[in-house]
Parts: C-alpha cells; sequence; structure tokens
C-alpha cells in the first residue's frame, strides 16, 4: 500500500478487513470457540477457577491441569473508552466505537467492544452480555451488548 | 535499611523536541556528556552506567560506554518502561552504598518523535507502529495503545468520584504555563481551557492535550557519595529515600487503574525518607497522560482518593501552588522523556538555581516519580538539597 500523503481517503470499498494475530497454541481454543460464537475459558481441573487471558497453568493455585469450559457471558462494564478517529484504517467504518473492559460473572476481565448502544448511552457498570462479531471466514470476535433485563438469564447468545 | 549516603552531583539534557535525523544514542551521548561535565567530572571518574533507550536497541548500556570511552564495575540497561529512570537512581545509589560502583552515570535517550516521522506523513507513522508487539487480546478491538489504557483508568475515576474533563484540563493549563517560562521546552505557546476542551479527541475522555509528546531527547544525572559530592562543584541533592511497586498483575486487574502502583511506592519512600507528604515543596510527577497526575496526587497522599479533581483545580500544581508540580513543563509540554527530565529538574530546582520566576522558593525537598512498563511499574524518589 502506498504510503503517499497525497493518496485519496480510504474508502469503505477499499478499507482492509479486520483480522486476527495468528492464535498461539495457547490461544487456540479460545479463537475456536468464537468462530462458532461461544465463550469459552481456560478452567483449573484443581481449583475450580477460570482465568483469562490464556495461560499454560492456573493464575490462581498455579494447576496445569486445566480444560476450556464454557462460560455465562455476562458481566459488567468495568471501564471504557471511546474512539472516534480511526487509528489503523480497518476501523474506519466502525467509528465511533466503544473499548471497553468487561468482568465476567465467572471473575476474569477481558478487552472487549460494546455494540448495540450508541456510545454516548454506555455506562460503567452497565450488565452486558456477550454476542460476536465475524470479521472474516472462520474468525469472529466476542463483544458484549447491554442486557434489557439484567436480572433474567443471559439470553442464549447468538 | 538504606543510609542516605547517595547524592546527584551532575544533571544534562540534550536538545528536545522534533530534530529530524537524530539518533537515540546520539542524543543520549550529548546529555551525558553534559551531565558529567555539569559535575566537573570527567570519564575516568565514572564506573557505573544504568541507562535506557530505545526497546529494539540492544544493550544500550554498551553503546553509551563506547561512544564515552567509560569501562564500567556495574552496569546495565533497564525494561519498567517510565518507571526504569527513578528506578536507576535507586539502583545506583544501592550499588554505590553496597561498594559496587563509587560514581554512577544514570540516563535516558530516545529519538520518539524522528523514529516515528521518517517519511513525513501520517502513513508512514502507522506503518512504523507495527513494529510495536501485537497484541493479541488487545489490537483486533481498536484498542489502540498507552492513550486507551491511561482512558480506561480516567474514565472509571470520573464514575466513582465524579472527576470532571476540566479538572484533567487544569493539569495540562499548569503544565503549559510552566513550559511557557522554559526556554527548552518544547511546546511553550499559552493553553486555554477552550483550547483544551477543543482538542482533537484521542480516547475519550482523552484529547490532544491530555497526552504527552513525542520528542527526540535525552536526560542525564551523575550519583555519587555524600563525601565526595560534598567536594564537587554544586550543592548536593542527596538521594534521602526512594521506594517502588509494580502491579504485574496488570492494569485492568484489581483496583490498579485507580488505586495505581504510586501508593505502595511511595509509601515505601516515605518511610525510608523519614518524611510525608505535608513535607515535599515541589512533585515532579510522570505525565504521561493528565489522569496520571490526577492518580499520583491521590495516591502519593497530597489529597485523599476521589479528591484530586478539586485539587489540581484549586491550582495547587503552580509554581506558588500548595505543591509546585512538573515546573518545567513536563512531559505534557516541556517534552517527553520518559521521566528523566522530572529527575533533572527536581536536582535544578533543590539546588535553587533557577530564575526567580520558575524557582520554588526555598525548595528543600522534592518527590519525584516514575510510571510505566505496560501501566503497573512504578518508582518513587525522594531528594533532599544537602545542610
Amino acid at each position: 500500500m502506498s504510503a503517499d500523503a497525497a493518496s485519496p481517503p480510504t474508502t469503505a470499498a477499499q478499507q482492509p478487513a479486520r483480522q486476527l494475530p495468528p492464535p498461539t497454541p495457547e490461544s487456540q481454543p479460545f479463537w475456536d470457540a468464537c468462530a462458532r460464537h461461544e465463550l469459552h475459558l481456560q478452567c483449573c481441573d484443581a481449583c475450580g477457577r477460570f482465568w483469562f487471558p490464556p495461560s499454560n497453568r492456573c493464575q490462581h493455585c498455579w494447576s496445569d491441569r486445566f480444560s476450556w469450559q464454557p462460560v455465562s457471558g455476562r458481566g459488567e462494564i468495568y471501564s471504557f473508552t471511546v474512539f472516534r478517529r480511526a487509528y489503523s484504517p480497518e476501523l474506519a467504518d466502525q467509528l465511533p466505537y466503544v473499548v471497553a473492559v468487561v468482568e465476567l460473572e465467572e471473575g476474569p476481565r477481558m478487552v472487549t467492544n460494546i455494540v448495540g448502544r450508541e456510545p454516548e448511552a454506555v455506562r460503567v457498570g452497565m450488565s452486558v452480555e456477550v454476542t460476536f462479531t465475524d470479521i472474516a471466514e472462520g474468525a469472529a470476535l466476542h463483544a458484549f451488548q447491554p442486557r434489557n433485563d439484567p436480572q433474567a438469564p443471559a439470553s442464549q447468545a447468538e | 535499611m538504606y543510609q542516605r549516603t547517595a547524592a546527584i552531583v551532575g544533571v544534562g539534557q540534550s536538545d528536545l523536541g522534533e530534530i529530524p535525523g537524530s539518533t537515540s544514542i546520539a542524543l543520549m551521548t550529548d546529555a551525558a556528556v553534559a551531565a558529567v561535565t555539569d559535575a566537573g567530572l570527567a570519564a575516568p571518574d565514572i564506573d557505573g552506567v544504568i541507562v535506557r533507550g530505545p526497546d529494539d536497541e540492544y544493550c544500550f548500556q554498551q553503546l553509551l560506554g563506547e561512544r564515552l570511552g567509560v569501562n564500567a564495575a556495574f552496569s546495565t540497561s533497564l525494561d519498567n518502561g517510565g518507571a526504569s529512570q527513578a528506578l536507576g537512581v535507586i539502583l545506583a545509589s544501592l550499588a554505590i552504598e553496597a561498594g559496587l560502583a563509587t560514581t554512577v552515570l544514570c540516563g535516558y535517550g530516545r529519538n520518539a518523535w524522528s523514529r516515528t516521522r521518517r517519511a513525513g506523513s501520517r502513513r508512514a507513522r502507522m506503518n512504523q507502529a507495527t513494529t510495536r508487539r501485537v497484541r493479541e487480546f488487545r489490537d483486533p478491538f481498536g484498542y489502540f495503545g498507552e492513550p486507551a489504557t491511561h482512558a480506561l483508568g480516567a474514565q472509571r475515576h470520573m464514575a466513582m468520584y465524579g472527576t470532571t474533563k476540566e479538572q484533567l484540563g487544569h493539569i495540562a493549563l499548569a503544565f503549559r504555563e510552566h513550559a511557557g517560562r522554559n526556554p527548552a521546552a518544547q511546546m511553550r505557546a499559552p493553553l486555554t481551557m477552550q483550547d483544551y476542551l477543543n482538542g482533537r479527541p484521542v480516547a475519550d475522555p482523552f484529547g490532544v492535550y491530555d497526552c504527552s509528546l513525542r520528542t527526540d531527547g535525552a536526560g542525564a544525572i551523575v550519583v555519587t557519595d555524600i563525601a565526595r559530592a560534598r567536594d564537587l562543584r554544586h550543592t548536593p541533592v542527596v538521594v534521602r529515600g526512594f521506594g517502588s511497586s509494580n502491579n504485574l498483575r496488570g492494569w485492568i486487574a484489581d483496583d490498579h487503574m485507580v488505586h495505581t502502583a504510586a501508593r505502595a511506592s511511595g509509601e515505601r519512600a516515605y518511610r525510608i525518607a523519614d518524611v510525608a507528604p505535608a513535607d515535599i515543596d515541589t512533585a515532579q510527577l510522570y505525565d504521561c497522560f493528565t489522569y496520571m497526575v490526577l492518580a499520583q496526587v491521590e495516591d502519593y497522599g497530597f489529597c485523599d482518593k476521589g479528591d484530586g479533581g478539586g485539587f489540581v483545580a484549586s491550582g495547587a500544581l503552580a509554581l506558588d501552588g500548595a505543591l509546585p508540580t512538573n515546573t518545567a513543563g513536563g512531559q505534557l509540554s516541556e517534552g517527553h522523556v520518559e521521566g528523566m527530565l522530572q529527575i533533572v529538574e527536581a536536582v535544578r530546582q533543590l539546588r535553587h538555581e533557577h530564575p526567580a520566576e520558575r524557582q520554588v522558593p526555598d525548595a528543600r525537598l522534592a518527590l519525584v516519580s516514575g510510571h510505566g512498563g505496560n501501566t503497573v511499574c512504578h518508582s518513587t524518589l525522594i531528594l533532599e538539597r544537602a545542610a
């Protein structure tokens, strides 16, 4: 791609596609589950607790025995920020977009996007549930959307 | 326990700003020569080198030793990001007290502006940025860099305590006012609250004036033992105490983005120095973003947690305020040299060498902070003008 400052502005048609960095052996099961629109995290066989991001041992008790398990997909917004400029061309058609840290009911926090609500209505502490954004064939990102009834069980995400 | 036997005897800096063609090691060399010369010393006097350069330049201390003609009893490069520079002074003080070295050169240099502007276009800058480490669980979500990280902290602080954008603005305005008095500063034009609020958005709640500068620059200091220091040309500045704290579980873990590592680092430093927040005459705080100053004035006990907004809006950070802070302009306006110039400025204030319009009257104790390393590493120095 030309680095010439005189190039015309990027249009939607020319906009490069969003993509995942190459998964690592540790993270492959996470992204495989996302592609199926399921949120799976590592769960410790010894102490039963979850952790994120992926690691070769339990963050809590250091056991190296774990399995990938589905989680509720429910949580709340711990904090967030709004981007109104595209610092990377593949995000140009997303503007403005919300980047948030969501704390899951199971404990782990994760960086994600908040969708389904205008940025001005997003609040710290808001109850959210997982959804997925397909970005390419076989690749999806987890995102979260506000829950209409925070007391009810999560709708079947996807 | 540390016996308070180390003292800073020389300070120096390179040119600062947008210096096309500059290299990190040349800037570092200029600052090192200035600091050693300021101390009235020469290459044979230096037997310790603790520095930091860009993350992609291996063994920066060796590159510097080669240029200066210095072999060292003790040397290393540091990897705690913006906390490294204060940490370097801690390590130098411990090495001197332990007898590992007698006179240590500490410094930081980086051609931060030049390395991102080689082709002179925005696109070139973005391509250059691809050399950064790809973060698998951040980048795909459009989470770009340190502004987003600190914005998350600011937004949570606002939600918890009602802190406002205007209160953050008072930090940017205070430091710009100080930079206006500093001929070496990168950004000296007056800044109004309206200018601040109209700054182009970066990552809510931050606009461009909440973010530190991109600077080609370097700073350096010389540390030796207090006995040697008394024979040199300047009033020694004693390293009275120090602390560090590193929330390695991460910025988004626990309550780290609001109660930062500055709190525990500061508590250790106050204990070792045997002083209290009220004793501090001037603070030189790591200001990568306005919010970090707000968090630190609380974490260092200059006000209660949650009261930082009111504290900074009261004018406390001004030269005649309750806590004159970043009196050379800080990284928001003087130049971003990863905390090194905070140390340099503290020494100049404690030596009483500024003209009256820049001098904190009778400054005796300064607190200096460093913050970085994926936003969780923190180091603190408490420096004192020798009696």
